[in-house]
């Protein structure tokens, strides 16, 4: 007896989208496939980190490229991939700067503070990390914030992340050594 | 001026006087801190029983606050009343009321020192039977007092006039509360007494007109009051959206049924009175609401709908909706409620489903181990015309209702001012 064909039942939409600044696609995709499948298994950035697989940890945060200008973080594992056709994504993978090799040679001002402050340990939540301070970062760039609420902003922009490792306080100080320090994020600074 | 008639009037004088002192002496007994050692603690048990029941606490204890110390907020048409301070304290609560003082208050919204709106449902407390509100008197007596000042309601003209709600109690105040279903059984009889007289269903789940009563002539057939609105829970409307009295207990006791969550201002009913319930009682009022000889719950029927915006509304869940509510609607357990049989998607007026869509909803814990997951608003995300068509995907895919939600509509609820 044979089992009934799954695949066929399948609907597949072909999908295409820019991730990291490379136009990906059209790719086959299935109809339900949820967007950190998507990165795993059709274009092979596994970077981006299945958590708790239901929108709570924010793990598996992308960033979202509006037309805008604006940036956003969008959960890719309660997202389906069809979603982002015809948008532009940035991922983990799309942060450092690289070498014709590939290799990356400089990373962003987030990714060095969170090492200099040892912000993490395991690492499986940086991923969303490095994306939630980045899309924040942006948004203090086009609309600084007054210096008497960078600790509540902080706070803010990244509370909706879990760790399970080093309690924040490390990611929290990182992302402050960063604003503090990159001219033009808070408007009353000395 | 004549001797007798001097004597006279003195005597009338001293009569005035020894009567106005009687009164004085009658006013001081009734201000005087009442006895609570008369009650017995079996008194105090069922008070505090019929307490839950009636639901005080959903008005009366504000969360955070010290139990019954009220400061609750209830919007309305007319403005906004606060709950006022049920504890023994004697300045700011009921400390000083007598047992018949507290019954006149549930029976005739007439307090000691004033008249109340009918915000406070004695237009249903009414029919509360004496035994009942002596023994929810004890029940409150025996709490701590809480020295909480009052909030006076904040009202328009001319609602602001106190005075005037002896006329519309003249004109609206009822003995008794119209039934939307038929029954003779204990049961049934049971639960009209629960959900009329202590669980006041009616004060949301019934229309009221222009001057805030309740519509008799449609009791229960669902009302417009506040975002979410209460819905049609008389027997056609349950069973049109696929209720039976089992769900309905399951849903009176734990919050969520294959129907669907207690969502809105229901949570909160639940969580503070029908969970308390005894089986006994939450049969009676499932009864009551579906009457003795319940209709069979009506089967889902695909709903019809345009093919286009079903595609388009389709596309929109899969990318947004089934990462949580399943590919086929089924739902994940502890975190988002399933499609399949939902009370909100049968309803014919998409209102509480597209409000749940625009301003999603808050994580919830339901009394037991359950609990569900925040749920995301997409205001932001969608546009009126593509929640249109998720609405219609989702009425005619699972509500058996017709895909005529347009982007007016929405556009209406997405403006409306939230109370």
């Amino acid at each position: 007896m044979t089992a009934p064909n799954q695949t066929s039942m399948i609907q597949m939409k072909p999908l295409s989208l820019t991730i990291n600044g490379v136009a990906t696609g059209p790719i086959q995709t299935p109809d339900g496939l949820m967007m950190i499948d998507f990165l795993h298994e059709y274009v092979g950035l596994t970077g981006s980190r299945l958590g708790c697989g239901q929108g709570v940890c924010h793990a598996c945060v992308v960033i979202l490229d509006k037309p805008d200008g604006t940036s956003e973080e969008v959960r890719s594992c309660i997202t389906g991939a069809h979603f982002f056709d015809g948008k532009k994504i940035r991922t983990i993978e799309g942060h450092g700067t690289k070498n014709e090799q590939g290799e990356v040679v400089e990373l962003t001002p987030v990714q060095q503070k969170f090492l200099e402050h040892f912000s993490f340990q395991c690492g499986y939540c940086t991923p969303g990390f490095v994306n939630a301070a980045t899309v924040f970062i942006e948004r203090l760039k086009r609309e600084p914030i007054a210096k008497a609420s960078v600790d509540s902003e902080i706070m803010k922009a990244l509370d909706n992340h879990i760790c399970r490792c080093t309690g924040y306080v490390r990611y929290y100080e990182a992302v402050k050594d960063v604003v503090m320090n990159t001219p033009g994020l808070v408007k009353d600074s000395a | 001026m004549s001797t007798t008639f001097s004597l006279r009037l003195g005597a009338l004088a001293l009569c005035i006087a020894a009567l106005s002192s009687l009164a004085a002496c009658s006013k001081a007994t009734d201000n005087a801190p009442v006895d609570t050692r008369t009650s017995t603690p079996e008194q105090i048990a069922r008070g505090r029983y019929l307490a839950k029941a009636a639901d005080c606490a959903a008005c009366h204890t504000l969360a955070g606050g010290a139990p019954f110390a009220g400061g609750v907020r209830l919007g309305s048409p007319f403005g906004t009343f606060y709950g006022t301070n049920i504890t023994p304290d004697p300045k700011h609560g009921i400390g000083k009321w007598s047992a018949a003082e507290f019954y006149k208050t549930l029976h005739d919204g007439v307090a000691p020192d004033k008249q109340l709106y009918p915000a406070m449902p004695y237009t249903s407390y009414r029919t509360m039977t004496r035994a009942d509100s002596d023994a929810i008197y004890a029940y409150l007596m025996a709490q701590k007092p809480a020295a909480v000042p009052n909030r006076e309601a904040d009202l328009k003209f001319p609602f602001n006039v106190r005075f005037a709600v002896m006329f519309w109690n003249m004109l609206f105040l009822k003995d008794s509360l119209p039934d939307a279903s038929v029954g003779t059984s204990a049961d049934w009889t049971r639960g009209k007494y629960l959900a009329n007289a202590l669980g006041h269903c009616a004060e949301c789940h019934t229309p009221r007109g222009v001057f805030g009563q309740m519509n008799g002539a449609k009791a229960l057939q669902g009302s417009d009051l506040g975002r979410v609105v209460p819905p049609d829970i008389t027997p056609a409307g349950l069973v049109a959206r696929g209720w039976t009295g089992a769900d309905l207990q399951t849903f009176f006791a734990t919050g969520i049924s294959r129907q669907g969550p207690a969502f809105g201002e229901m949570h909160p009913v639940v969580y503070l009175s029908t969970q308390y319930l005894s089986p006994g009682d939450l049969r009676a009022m499932s009864v009551y609401l579906l009457g003795d000889a319940p209709p069979p719950p009506t089967p889902v029927q695909p709903g019809s709908a345009d093919a286009a915006q079903v595609a388009a509304g389709r596309n929109t869940y899969v990318a947004l909706c089934a990462g949580c509510h399943g590919l086929g609607g089924e739902g994940k357990p502890h975190v988002a409620v399933s499609m399949q049989g939902s009370s909100t998607l049968r309803q014919a007026d998409p209102h509480n489903l597209l409000v749940a869509m625009l301003d999603g909803m808050d994580a919830s814990a339901f009394p037991g181990t359950e609990s569900l997951q925040a749920m995301p608003g997409f205001a932001k995300t969608l546009n009126d015309e593509e929640l249109a068509q998720l609405a219609n995907y989702l009425r005619s895919t699972w509500g058996g209702q017709p895909g005529d939600v347009t982007a007016a509509k929405v556009k209406a609820l997405r403006d409306a001012p939230s109370h």
